[in-house]
């Protein structure tokens, strides 16, 4: 009995023993933590500061014809103590004030252009932090290549734009859409090229980015999306016709018709069908026609769905043919395209509903109806 | 004699400070580094800088000092900028200060809504502070004109 009270005893005073040492512990890592937080912030203020003064500061007039390198030589010169400053340090505390110093840039970066502007992308170059961003890309955690993608861009550093490139392959799609972004910044529209060439399955999130730049550029996206209708990826393909159907120009009409009569995969085919008719060209009329009795039935139906947007009375006499053969849905789509193809259209489609089968007869009066509500509205 | 001299003294003193308080352009800016950078162009230029970092010391200092122009974040702790703008539009001692609203690109809908509230000009970031200045001047030169 006495035994036991002992052991008991000295284990209460171990767990007491331990449970107080784990508290010392926590507080000093608390308290180290919080110096740590605040030596960080006092660090950042003070390079927010000699920055801003850095970046501001007049400069010796120079001859009009002066050489860049004449402008580099002031820059460096503006650099120096604070690359000497950041010498004389000891490592750990070196590496502490280079990431205060990169964040107060990457801060700037992303609020000042101008000639301030490039004195900042001097010091990026400068202070070595351009080649510790490209060494990140390989980095094997993603977030922290994805970062880097951003930082590059931000950074301005043409000198990434091989690695960025070359992460448009990278396996995590956040990485491809960093890079993407930051090769939009550096190298403008013509980016598209190689983000089309390189890119695989953009995502929707991708996709929407994309879609942003293309409506920034417009006029000059159009080469750009044109050649990405080569590509050997889907969703490059697609995405590209449904921009250049978004976009709505008329140079986009004959690549379009290549790829609705030529391309291999159905899905792709019937987008561009699709945007065809949403162009509302009608050099793409005969196509469409033809692409009616396309044994395919997605393709027949984009085909149908195309004519009915153009309204060509040409069509007539195929959609009645896509009425009496279709399917159900051929033949609902057929109706609705005969009613926007002009007076013939509505008379065939009157014609129709007299002579035609049971079902025929009740998608006529359907699609009549529809067409009669559209017409009260539009008043 | 020493005394003149005193009076004198204090005299120039106050003209001088009243001289300085009728150029006093507040900033109100959350992000220390812009903070530093305006207040670094605009000081080489002359004017008098007073910079807070939210919104609620952006009123109670435009109240206190009335500035000859206020520029405006317009996302900032306590109170936005459009917050800021509301009550100083409200309060007849403040509504006559010129605000320069600086906004985050791409915001149109935030340029019109400060415009519509009253500010007298915007800055979109990022921005040259060149730029930044030459507006500063015309607001300035307008307001004054």
């Amino acid at each position: 009995m006495g035994t036991q009270v002992l052991l008991l005893f000295a284990l209460t005073l171990v767990v007491t023993f331990l449970v107080i040492v784990t508290s010392i512990i926590l507080v000093i890592h608390k308290v180290v933590n919080a110096r740590l937080l605040r030596e960080r912030k006092k660090v950042y203020s003070r390079y927010a500061s000699t920055m801003a003064e850095l970046l501001l500061v007049d400069l010796p007039d120079m001859p009009r014809n002066a050489k860049p390198s004449a402008l580099f030589k002031e820059y460096e010169k503006l650099i120096a103590p604070i690359k000497r400053e950041l010498a004389s340090l000891t490592p750990p505390i070196r590496r502490m004030h280079r990431e205060a110093l990169r964040m107060v840039m990457i801060d700037f970066a992303r609020d000042i252009t101008g000639e301030s502007g490039q004195r900042l992308v001097y010091f990026f170059y400068s202070l070595e932090f351009v080649e510790e961003q490209i060494h990140l890309m390989s980095d094997r955690r993603w977030w922290i290549r994805a970062q880097s993608a951003r930082d590059i861009g931000l950074l301005k550093a043409k000198k990434g734009i091989a690695v960025l490139t070359g992460a448009l392959e990278d396996g995590h799609p956040d990485v491809r859409r960093q890079a993407m972004e930051s090769l939009v910044v550096l190298v403008g529209v013509e980016s598209l090229r190689s983000i089309f060439r390189i890119s695989k399955n953009i995502s929707q999130w991708m996709a929407i980015e994309l879609s942003n730049l293309v409506t920034r550029y417009k006029d000059d996206a159009i080469p750009y999306l044109v050649e990405g209708l080569s590509s050997d990826d889907k969703s490059i393909v697609t995405f590209c016709i449904e921009m250049l159907a978004e976009i709505g120009f008329t140079s986009a009409i004959e690549p379009l018709h290549r790829v609705a009569e030529l391309h291999p995969i159905v899905e792709v085919k019937a987008k561009a069908i699709e945007a065809l008719g949403r162009l509302n060209d009608e050099r793409a009329e005969e196509l469409l026609i033809t692409l009616t009795r396309s044994p395919f039935r997605q393709i027949r139906l984009s085909a149908i769905e195309a004519i009915g947007r153009l309204g060509s009375r040409a069509a007539v006499r195929p959609l009645i043919q896509r009425m009496d053969e279709g399917s159900f849905q051929e033949k609902l789509c057929a109706a609705r395209a005969l009613a926007n193809c002009g007076e013939e259209g509505m008379q065939t489609l009157t014609a129709q509903s007299r002579k035609s089968s049971p079902l025929n007869k009740s998608i006529v009066e359907q699609v009549m109806e529809e067409k009669s509500r559209t017409v009260e509205l539009r008043r | 004699m020493i005394l003149r001299a005193i009076f004198c003294s204090i005299h120039i003193r106050q003209t001088a400070s009243i001289e300085l308080m009728a150029e006093i352009i507040l900033i109100a800016e959350d992000q220390q580094h812009i903070r530093n950078l305006i207040e670094y162009k605009l000081k080489n230029l002359g004017y008098e800088i007073v910079s807070v970092e939210n919104g609620l010391e952006a009123l109670e200092t435009a109240r206190k000092l009335k500035p000859k122009l206020i520029l405006l974040d317009i996302m900032m702790p306590l109170m936005t900028g459009f917050e800021v703008l509301v009550e100083l539009k409200k309060d007849d001692s403040t509504k006559s200060i010129p605000v320069l609203l600086v906004t985050a690109q791409s915001k149109e809908n935030e340029v019109l809504k400060g415009l519509e509230l009253g500010a007298e000009d915007y800055i979109t970031k990022p921005f040259s502070p060149n730029e930044l200045a030459a507006r500063v001047k015309k607001v300035l030169a307008r307001t004054a004109g």
